[in-house]
């Protein structure tokens, strides 16, 4: 009971001891949550799209094939099939229609991408949250609706009015933002894509140990066609959203080091009054240990609040606010989702692996010039 | 209930007629252990092969090599059993990783496929399959059930 009590009123003249320098401790908090804050938001974000881009890809099939055309992808036929069926371990083949729709009313790049549930109902879509966000109404504010009708212009230059069957789900909005599901038909009328081509063709594969042997024969067969793993797509979006991340760390070292170099001088130097504190605790009967015990306080006080802070704030801001600070950055090719909102993901490893860099070492500094001087006769600091 | 019986029955006739005689494959336990090797056989379901007895009990094995090894050996392995007691023997086509009766399938010996206790009788369901297979994969030797003996499984060793 004694013990716990001792440190209660340790802890309580920390506290009070820290609200008498108000300003000062103040200061470093906010500078602390701030770098807390930074660091955190791109450990979220970019853990947040590998996880997204993860989950998407899982589903995937095993091979994409796509026919390259003066080294630029181009429309693949589809009697390719009957030949790349007949490989052995191939289990299926099948062709894929989908591209890319610039509505120029409202700036936006859609993606289109056909879907067999929506072959028997030619004239319906299927619309992501951001396309129905920014609708080509031109109305900004007001979201589409079921029936609600979409005007598209066609590649021979005639309009084509789709109607709004339903929204997509929320599951991953990274993808489906901006995705339009059509059928077959209207994305041929759209494009002018004749009926024995398709965008790509996609492989299941049982045996994954074939792989390279059916990438090899297909190039084999039809040289001009370039087979696409599922692994090296999982590798590319990994190593860009490494990349991207990586560049705001760069830009980032400079806060950090800036901390560092403020705890630092905070830490090892301790200001005059402060050691005269430590010589007045000492003489009115303190022990050495009290006061460690005091400074380990202060440095675990000042420390976690500003890390609690700082990852709540990174929180609100990645996975609440669309990360409004990296957007620039970190969003890529297509800056057009109206609003950009990442599935939550935090793993127990990236605050663990935050917490031992930031609280730790600085909690750990605050105690060694404390130890120092208080180990320091109080009658010399009390006259310095 | 009617329903309900015209659809278990669907779904028996689907799963079990196809197969020999009738006896479907086992589904592999995680604890299940190759009697061979030692090694879970869960891990590897590529290569799985299974021997099934008369009364219903069965082993796994963690790749069709050590199944011969148990099967030209199976006293060493389980004293009470007998080569006769075996009803159904169940090997993993390569191409479609499904199980397919060991008695009638194509083996190849010597391919640049490694299971997971190394060089391996890789089994195909038709012949043109393990054909195919010898020429992408320089397998040395096709062969039937009947074919493969003792020395051929130490070869592989």
């Amino acid at each position: 009971m004694g013990a716990i009590e001792k440190q209660r009123n340790i802890l309580d003249f920390t506290l009070s001891s820290l609200g008498r320098r108000k300003g000062k401790n103040i200061a470093l908090v906010v500078v602390y949550t701030f770098v807390i804050f930074l660091l955190a938001s791109v450990l979220f974000f970019t853990h947040s799209l590998k996880k997204e881009a993860f989950l998407i890809l899982q589903d995937a099939p095993e091979m994409t094939v796509q026919r390259l055309l003066a080294g630029r992808q181009d429309l693949i036929p589809t009697h390719y099939i009957d030949t790349i069926r007949q490989i052995r371990g191939v289990q299926s083949v099948a062709p894929r229609l989908w591209g890319y729709y610039y509505d120029a009313m409202s700036g936006a790049n859609y993606t289109l991408m056909v879907n067999a549930e929506l072959n028997d109902r030619a004239g319906e879509i299927i619309i992501g949250n951001g396309v129905s966000m920014r609708s080509m109404s031109g109305k900004r504010n007001q979201a589409l609706r079921r029936n609600d009708i979409i005007p598209f212009k066609t590649y021979d230059g005639s309009v084509l009015t789709l109607k709004v069957r339903g929204l997509l789900p929320f599951a991953s909005e990274l993808v489906t933002a901006d995705l339009i599901l059509v059928s077959e038909a209207d994305f041929r009328k759209l494009f002018s894509i004749a009926n024995d081509q398709a965008t790509d063709l996609v492989l299941n594969v049982r045996n994954a140990k074939e792989l390279s042997t059916i990438a090899a024969k297909i190039t084999q067969i039809h040289p001009d066609t370039r087979p696409i793993l599922r692994e090296e797509i999982l590798r590319t979006y990994d190593a860009v959203f490494d990349w991207r991340g990586g560049v705001i760390f760069m830009v980032l070292s400079g806060v950090f080091f800036a901390f560092i170099i403020l705890a630092w001088d905070k830490a090892t130097g301790l200001s005059a009054e402060e050691k005269r504190e430590i010589g007045i605790l000492k003489a009115i009967g303190w022990e050495t240990s009290d006061i460690l015990l005091m400074k380990f306080w202060e440095g675990s006080a000042v420390s976690m609040a500003a890390f609690f802070m700082g990852i709540f704030l990174a929180y609100l801001h990645i996975f609440l606010a669309s990360s409004i600070l990296f957007e620039p950055v970190l969003k890529g090719w297509s800056v057009l989702y109206p609003s950009f909102r990442l599935t939550p993901y935090i793993s127990v490893y990236h605050i663990a692996t935050l917490f031992f860099l930031t609280v730790i070492p600085y909690t750990v500094v605050t105690i060694v010039p404390s130890w120092r001087s208080a180990t320091i006769d109080p009658d010399s600091v009390m006259r310095m | 209930m009617h329903v309900v019986r015209l659809i278990a029955v669907a779904v028996f006739l689907i799963l079990v007629l196809p197969l020999p005689g009738g006896a479907a494959p086992v589904m592999v336990a995680k604890t299940d252990k190759c009697p061979v090797c030692g090694m879970f056989v869960a891990k590897y379901p590529d290569f799985l092969a299974q021997i099934i007895f008369a009364d219903g009990s069965y082993v796994l094995f963690d790749g069709a090599k050590d199944m011969f090894k148990y099967y030209f050996n199976i006293k060493k392995y389980q004293a009470s059993k007998d080569l006769s007691d075996i009803a159904f023997i169940y090997v993993t086509d390569y191409y479609s990783m499904t199980p397919i009766d060991g008695r009638t399938a194509w083996y190849v010996a010597g391919s640049d496929v490694f299971g997971p206790m190394g060089r391996e009788l890789m089994p195909f369901v038709q012949e043109a399959d393990a054909a195919e297979f010898i020429k992408d994969h320089s397998g040395k030797k096709l062969i039937r059930f009947d074919e493969v003996a003792p020395d051929l499984i130490q070869g592989l060793d």
